[in-house]
């Protein structure tokens, strides 16, 4: 994209910002460290005030500006601070719905699993990505932002003990089909993204005192954070990616755009 | 000059380790040894034997229909200086990310890999402006993402990647076959080397067709050190596959025509985009690695250089042709006056015949 310049004065540069729910550790932390580590502005929340501290001042030795908002994503008014310091750092670019609760560990039957948990479930991984997309979308629609929606293959699976957890993302993945679909015209994109088995604690939570040193740490999904962030909305809205597959693809209709050229055709 | 790498990989074993010799490295551009491109030798190998040609006879091996696809990407000057708090190195950049990320492979030298002490965040000076350092590839220490605009530093300081076993640097259009029109590989796409003007004319007189698609290569030292053949610790590569590409090859597969690959590039961005029986148009990155337990399905053949034991393109030769026929192949040629690496001559793998009669017309 050429925009044409009136004058040889370079525009004074626009940091991009990125709210990241969930970033005091695990898959959020190496998320956020990235987004600090290449320049951007940032947002993050935990619910514990330490960690997010911490997290906050190691994200800060990049040099771009991080807002600490302690608090929990199935709260209104935490929502609202979250996207209120977006607006304060100059807008937002991208949202990455990351936080999420497994519900009960070790991880029940179905059957077995109490109306409280998995409504609890359902509030932190369904409604609360949504809610907050809905309270930041003015701010994203601005600068056609990106909203990635955290998965796992727990929504495909149907494995044992991962329903509550797996039907809280399973819904996740056809709001983010339906995102894509109803904000196109704006050019905010959403994506769903399942990062694949890794060694977290939320991981480490569905297997009590058993050990998940097998899992790769979140770290391996660096390359796939490189290249989704580097795609335009337009080439991957609506998709569901694996983090840690071999392949990932662009829309296809967006062919010869991939190198800023145009496909010359025998 | 240092050993290659290659010594130190075969003398270690793995496979083709037992059969393959030392094998001899071009040392300079065909050009810089009084032969045209398209004069350099050829071992063909179709399953029945194997057969001594130069690359202008090309054609002779191939039949009327035959596809090939050739990469069109541009090689680019991705060896830039670098100035760390580590010392003076090199910086050779591998994948473009965004105009200010990429994934690069800071060495100590051209001739000397790395790691270098280097910790994320550190600022460094690559081409004479400032840069950071972003983070390590995961499981590949000696990669890392770094801020830097790449464009304007190669502009300014940039020169082709060359390893040790190249005697001098070379100018850039050397690592630019007759195909190159997307500039985006830290190294040359080595098999379209040869293709002269002449050589496509007696191809297309003998009726072999060709179709473009584009893969940018990554640096690939990563691993002449015998490293592992998992796709998660290799680099992803951009690629692209035009539709009139991808109408091309599947129309060809759907007439029972040989598609043949031109370089290991092409075969894994083939792979990477058949999906349901189907190459489908589009692009993206891949780290796709082809091994005898994940066989190519779209590619009937390929030319390729020489390459070296327990690399992934060794291994995607084996995929294709079986072990017997690759490490019989690396025999002849080693015994041969064949030369490696990507000033050097070229092999032909060729499907047995008994299976081109089956896909006869």
């Amino acid at each position: 994209m050429n925009t044409s310049r009136t004058n040889d004065v370079e525009p004074a540069p626009v940091h991009r910002v990125a709210l990241v729910t969930g970033a005091s550790r695990g898959l959020g932390a190496t998320v956020a460290s990235f987004l600090a580590a290449t320049g951007h502005h940032l947002v993050i929340d935990a619910r514990s005030v330490d960690a997010l501290h911490a997290s906050a001042e190691a994200l800060r030795s990049h040099g771009g500006a991080v807002a600490e908002v302690p608090g929990d994503v199935a709260d209104a008014d935490h929502r609202r601070r979250l996207v209120d310091a977006a607006r304060e750092l100059g807008g937002l670019d991208l949202l990455v719905n990351n936080a999420s609760t497994l519900g009960a560990s070790p991880l029940p039957r179905l059957a077995d699993l109490t109306a409280e948990t998995l409504r609890r479930t359902l509030e932190v991984n369904l409604v609360a990505p949504l809610a907050l997309l809905r309270a930041a979308l003015p701010l994203l629609t601005e600068r056609r932002g990106l909203v990635v929606n955290v998965s796992s293959d727990a929504a495909i699976g149907g494995y044992e003990g991962w329903g509550g957890y797996g039907a809280s993302k399973a819904a996740l993945d056809l709001a983010t089909r339906t995102l894509a679909a109803e904000l196109a015209p704006t050019g905010v994109a959403a994506v769903a993204v399942d990062p694949g088995d890794l060694r977290t604690e939320l991981h480490q939570r569905a297997y009590p005192g058993e050990d998940i040193g097998d899992r790769p740490e979140p770290r391996v999904t660096l390359p796939f954070w490189a290249w989704l962030f580097a795609q335009p909305g337009s080439a991957v809205n609506g998709q569901r990616f694996h983090a840690q597959e071999d392949v990932w693809l662009r829309a296809p209709e967006l062919l010869g755009e991939l190198f800023g050229a145009a496909v010359v055709v025998e | 000059m240092m050993p290659v790498a290659a010594d130190r990989a075969i003398a270690a074993g793995g496979p083709l380790g037992s059969t393959s010799r030392t094998p001899r490295p071009a040392t300079a551009p065909t050009e810089a040894r009084g032969l045209q491109r398209d004069e350099v030798s050829l071992l063909v190998s179709d399953g029945a034997g194997h057969h001594h040609a130069t690359f202008l006879d090309l054609a002779t091996f191939l039949q009327p229909g035959d596809l090939l696809v050739v990469n069109d990407s541009a090689t680019l000057a991705a060896r830039l200086p670098l100035r760390a708090s580590a010392g003076p190195g090199v910086l050779h950049l591998a994948t473009r990310f965004t105009r200010d990320l990429w994934l690069a492979e800071p060495r100590w030298s051209p001739e000397r890999q790395g790691p270098l002490p280097l910790v994320p965040g550190e600022p460094v000076e690559v081409a004479g402006s400032e840069a950071r350092m972003v983070a390590p590839y995961p499981g590949q220490p000696r990669l890392w993402f770094v801020r830097v605009d790449g464009d304007a530093a190669m502009a300014r300081a940039g020169a082709p990647i060359r390893y040790a076993h190249v005697d001098h640097d070379q100018p850039l259009e050397r690592y630019q076959t007759v195909f190159a029109r997307l500039p985006g590989s830290a190294e040359m796409p080595s098999a379209g080397r040869a293709f002269s003007r002449r050589a496509l004319d007696r191809l297309r007189e003998a009726g072999v067709l060709t179709a473009p698609l584009t893969l940018h290569t990554s640096v690939s030292s990563l691993e002449h050190d015998g490293g592992p053949l998992a796709h998660d610790s290799l680099p992803p590569e951009p690629f692209e596959v035009p539709r009139s590409t991808a109408d091309a090859v599947n129309h060809a597969g759907a007439q029972g025509r040989r598609v043949i690959a031109i370089g290991t590039s092409v075969v894994r961005a083939l792979e990477s985009a058949f999906a349901d029986g189907l190459v489908h148009p589009g692009g993206g990155f891949t780290r796709r690695v082809l091994h005898p337990a994940r066989r190519p399905a779209v590619v009937d053949g390929l030319l390729t250089g020489f390459h070296e034991p327990r690399s992934t393109h060794l291994a995607l030769l084996t995929a294709l042709a079986g072990e017997a026929t690759v490490c019989d192949a690396y025999d002849v040629a080693a015994r041969g006056p064949y030369l490696w690496h990507e000033f050097g001559d070229l092999h032909l793998l060729l499907p047995p015949r008994e299976r081109e009669a089956t896909n006869a017309r």
